[in-house]
């Protein structure tokens, strides 16, 4: 599993401080697609070995930890969150996954937060409210709550 | 002598065919002005003695004339023609006003028209501005003028000649030389409380009630500032207006907001009674001023949390024996904040700029209350900045001003000591130039910069005399009357062009220990001096200025003499504010301890993003700004104008909410204001445009 870059990022998930990983080799393919620069099989690896310094050097400054793509590699994800709950359990850990199904291969303990979908766009992404994506916030482990509607909220000023 | 092939360098650069007619015709002008007889052959001896080369200069060939009537001993005749020279000097200055006058006209906006110190502060291009512009030239020279004088009675004519080489040559730049005022300051409105407007030449008398207060306070804001070139710092208005709702209304009076106390048909609550008083004192100080050149005063004021409070106001009485409240002091902190932010939704509001003092502690806020607060009114869309300490040893009150508070005590005639403070004068070193010029002829770059700042604090100590001449003078009443202190006031040496004398060195502009060690080189070398300096009547401070036109000038003048110049605009932080790779988190760090530990004078980051966050996010920010010892900064979402309809948006949209229009104008900071970008000179229009603000790469996968 491969990476392209990181960002600190606010908007992904509400009310979280959130370092996203954009992982490469997506096997999504969507229609419009907004990261088309991921589709390929490129980047760095990503590995215990290379997540450990990105921890180290923000891990104190953002809140989560965002995988965005890897579904060629589910396992791959969910070791990695695994990782970062026994080494970091301050830090929250996200997945967006371009499927609408969760693959079998994560455990939902390993994440605070599971995005869900392929990007459609007729439907919109997530802060459309007729978007076909889902995010779900995984409570006590297993399960899971739909949290979609906070794309929607109006901003009050 | 053959004079017909020479070709002469007229005063715009030009070139044009010699003409022994002109200078003839010239000459005998002079005679028959006084009367002397003259005949071919003396005319004849005169043009004789000159010395024609090609590409000579006008002034050269007038310089020979003189010289030359002379030697033949026409005394009368020589200097007739120096008379005729000054009166064409002084015709060719009128004509040079009235070419800036056609060209002002014309300009887009002020900003750009103006040619001397462009500031984005002026909305309108009238009359009024143009009489502020028209003499600004004249005030550089009687500027230079006053300091060289000054400089060679001190120090000789040889450092006097090399300041005004240096200034010449763009090494360094006098900030604010269009106006013989000193700068900036931070004051205490203790006189007035005791005395009112009367000690700086106003003519009130103390405020005795809530309306005496506001209309009082209006006055006083304008007389302070038509004393002051920059900003005017009112750190104690809520303290104050609170102490005087609290006469009026009872000190709980923030327990029964919506009660009616106005028996008039109106009916007023509380509430009402004391937002009309924001109104009134917020709308009146946003006007144009005259005495200002039409610029609105710079307002600036200050909120505090609890620890600030009573480390600042803890020992401060006022004059009926009482202490100033916390409890209704905080509640209208935050009244006025939602009022302000609320407010600036129907009309652009610059002023006051609002800094809010806030105490750490390991990376929290100590005051929680505070802290949240300060996150609540960013999630909301207030755009205020925050500064934020270990120890309320410091603070700042004004746009960027840091203070080193030196004394919390209280005193009967001077009242809060911490909050009285302010620049004198900004004298600023063009970093990328010298460092350039200093690789670039073989000699050690940081003995040079050492040269050039000890000239700057010479600089600025013979301005700190002049200004004492004009307050042993009683020009200077603010001084006299305690609102400020004359060795309070810092002498500061401003610094631009870090950023890009570090791309110059091939640094990479990232947190990262190359870049530091430069970084706490060069500054290190200001804050030695500046303690060198500092004695117990002068004080000095290092500020990375907000160039909103020097940057600009810098960049233009290096670019025109061969420097790398990797910008239009010289930055104004620690990082390159186009740099898309740079994340949030990458920003506070540079701007965090160790990058401002010199930097005694203060520097504000400005995080663009381009959407608003969350208050969690924002209290997270706190957190990492806090952790990494980034004292201040403040948020920057750019806000949204309809030149169609006049809708005002808090948010970065690209079309009207309203009446969805693309014609859309947005307000952002640039330098601590909040303007229409519109509004901005032309170069810094540029810049803004190129700026990254962070925001949502994408929303799907």
């Amino acid at each position: 599993m491969k990476y392209v870059n990181t960002g600190v990022v606010f908007q992904e998930i509400p009310d979280e401080t959130t370092l996203s990983i954009n992982i490469s080799n997506c096997p999504c393919h969507c229609m419009g697609c907004h990261s088309e620069y991921l589709w390929d099989d490129v980047g760095m690896p990503l590995n215990v070995m290379s997540l450990k310094p990105m921890l180290d050097e923000y891990g104190k400054d953002v809140t989560c930890i965002a995988f965005m793509g890897g579904d060629a590699e589910p396992r791959e994800v969910d070791i990695l969150a695994s990782y970062i709950k026994q080494a970091y359990p301050h830090l929250k850990t996200a997945w967006y996954s371009g499927y609408s199904d969760i693959s079998k291969e994560i455990h939902l303990k390993n994440f605070d937060f599971i995005k869900v979908g392929p990007y459609v766009q007729r439907l919109g992404g997530l802060d459309h409210e007729t978007t076909n994506q889902r995010l779900y916030r995984v409570e006590d482990g297993k399960n899971l709550v739909d949290i979609t509607s906070r794309f929607w909220k109006k901003h009050n000023f | 002598m053959e004079f017909q092939n020479f070709t002469i360098l007229k005063r715009d650069g030009s070139r044009d065919q010699f003409s022994l007619d002109k200078i003839m015709t010239a000459i005998i002008k002079a005679f028959e002005a006084v009367g002397e007889t003259y005949s071919i052959g003396s005319i004849s001896k005169i043009i004789s003695h000159l010395d024609i080369k090609d590409d000579i200069k006008v002034e050269d060939i007038q310089n020979q004339v003189e010289i030359a009537l002379m030697k033949e001993g026409y005394f009368s005749v020589a200097k007739a023609f120096m008379l005729y020279r000054q009166s064409h000097t002084e015709d060719r200055e009128t004509l040079d006003k009235l070419n800036f006058l056609t060209a002002y006209m014309e300009a887009a906006n002020a900003a750009t028209g103006s040619k001397f110190d462009a500031n984005a502060n002026v909305e309108h291009k009238n009359i009024a501005t143009l009489i502020g512009e028209l003499p600004k030239s004249n005030f550089i020279r009687l500027n230079r003028r006053l300091l060289t004088d000054r400089m060679k009675k001190m120090y000789g004519k040889e450092l006097a000649d090399k300041y005004i080489d240096l200034l010449t040559h763009h090494f360094i730049y006098k900030n604010d030389e269009t106006s013989i005022a000193p700068y900036c300051a931070s004051i205490t409105m203790y006189p007035w409380l005791i005395g009112g407007t009367t000690g700086i030449g106003g003519n009130s008398t103390a405020p005795t009630n809530l309306k005496s207060f506001c209309g009082g306070f209006v006055n006083m804001v304008f007389i302070v500032s038509s004393m002051l070139s920059g900003a005017c710092a009112t750190p104690e208005f809520l303290m104050y207006l609170n102490y005087f709702i609290g006469k009026e209304y009872g000190t709980d009076y923030w327990k029964n907001p919506d009660k009616v106390v106005d028996l008039s048909l109106r009916q007023r609550t509380i509430d009402k009674v004391i937002t009309d008083c924001f109104e009134q004192i917020v709308y009146s100080i946003n006007q144009p001023t005259g005495a200002r050149n039409f610029q609105a005063v710079f307002w600036n004021v200050a909120y505090y949390d609890k620890y600030y409070f009573e480390s600042l106001f803890g020992n401060f009485y006022f004059p009926d024996g009482t202490q100033p409240d916390w409890n209704s002091l905080s509640w209208l902190q935050k009244r006025f904040m939602k009022w302000f932010n609320k407010e600036r939704t129907k009309t652009v509001l610059t002023f006051p700029v609002e800094t809010m003092a806030l105490l750490a502690d390991n990376g929290e806020c100590r005051d929680k209350e505070w802290g949240e607060f300060a996150a609540e009114m960013y999630a909301e869309g207030h755009s205020f900045f925050t500064y934020m300490s270990d120890n309320a040893d410091s603070l700042s009150s004004c746009c960027r001003l840091r203070n080193e508070i030196q004394d919390n005590g209280f005193s009967y005639t001077l009242g809060a000591g911490g909050v009285s403070t302010g620049s004198k004068s900004v004298l600023t070193v063009n970093l990328n130039r010298c460092i350039q010029y200093a690789v670039n002829n073989g000699k050690d770059y940081k003995q040079y910069l050492e040269e050039v700042i000890d000239l700057c604090h010479k600089v600025q100590l013979a301005y700190n005399e002049n200004l004492k001449d004009l307050q042993e003078h009683g020009m200077l009443p603010l001084f006299d009357s305690g609102y400020i202190n004359m060795s309070r006031q810092y002498l500061t040496i401003g610094v631009n062009g870090l950023v890009e004398a570090a791309e110059f060195m091939g640094l990479e502009i990232t947190p990262n220990e190359k870049y530091k060690e430069f970084v706490q080189g060069v500054l290190s070398i200001v804050e030695k001096l500046n303690k060198q300096y500092r004695t117990k009547d002068v004080l000095f401070n290092c500020e990375m200025i907000p160039a909103e036109n020097v940057g600009v000038k810098h960049a233009k003048w290096d670019r025109e003499d061969g420097y790398f110049v990797p910008r239009d605009c010289y930055n104004s932080y620690f990082y390159v504010v186009e740099d898309e790779s740079l994340n949030i988190m990458d920003k506070f760090k540079l701007h965090g301890a160790p990058y401002i530990e010199h930097l005694t004078g203060g520097s504000a980051l400005h995080m663009n993003l381009e959407e608003h966050l969350s208050k969690a996010q924002y209290m997270q920010l706190l957190k990492v700004a806090a952790n990494e010892g980034c004292n201040y900064f403040t948020f920057n979402i750019p806000n949204t104008i309809c030149n169609e309809c006049g809708c005002i948006d808090k948010r970065y949209l690209h079309e009207c909410p309203k009446c969805h229009s693309k014609n859309v104008d947005y307000m952002t900071r640039i330098i601590g204001y909040l303007k229409r970008v519109s509004n901005f000179s032309q170069a810094r229009q540029e810049e803004a445009s190129r700026r990254y603000y962070a925001g949502p790469k994408k929303m799907t996968v």
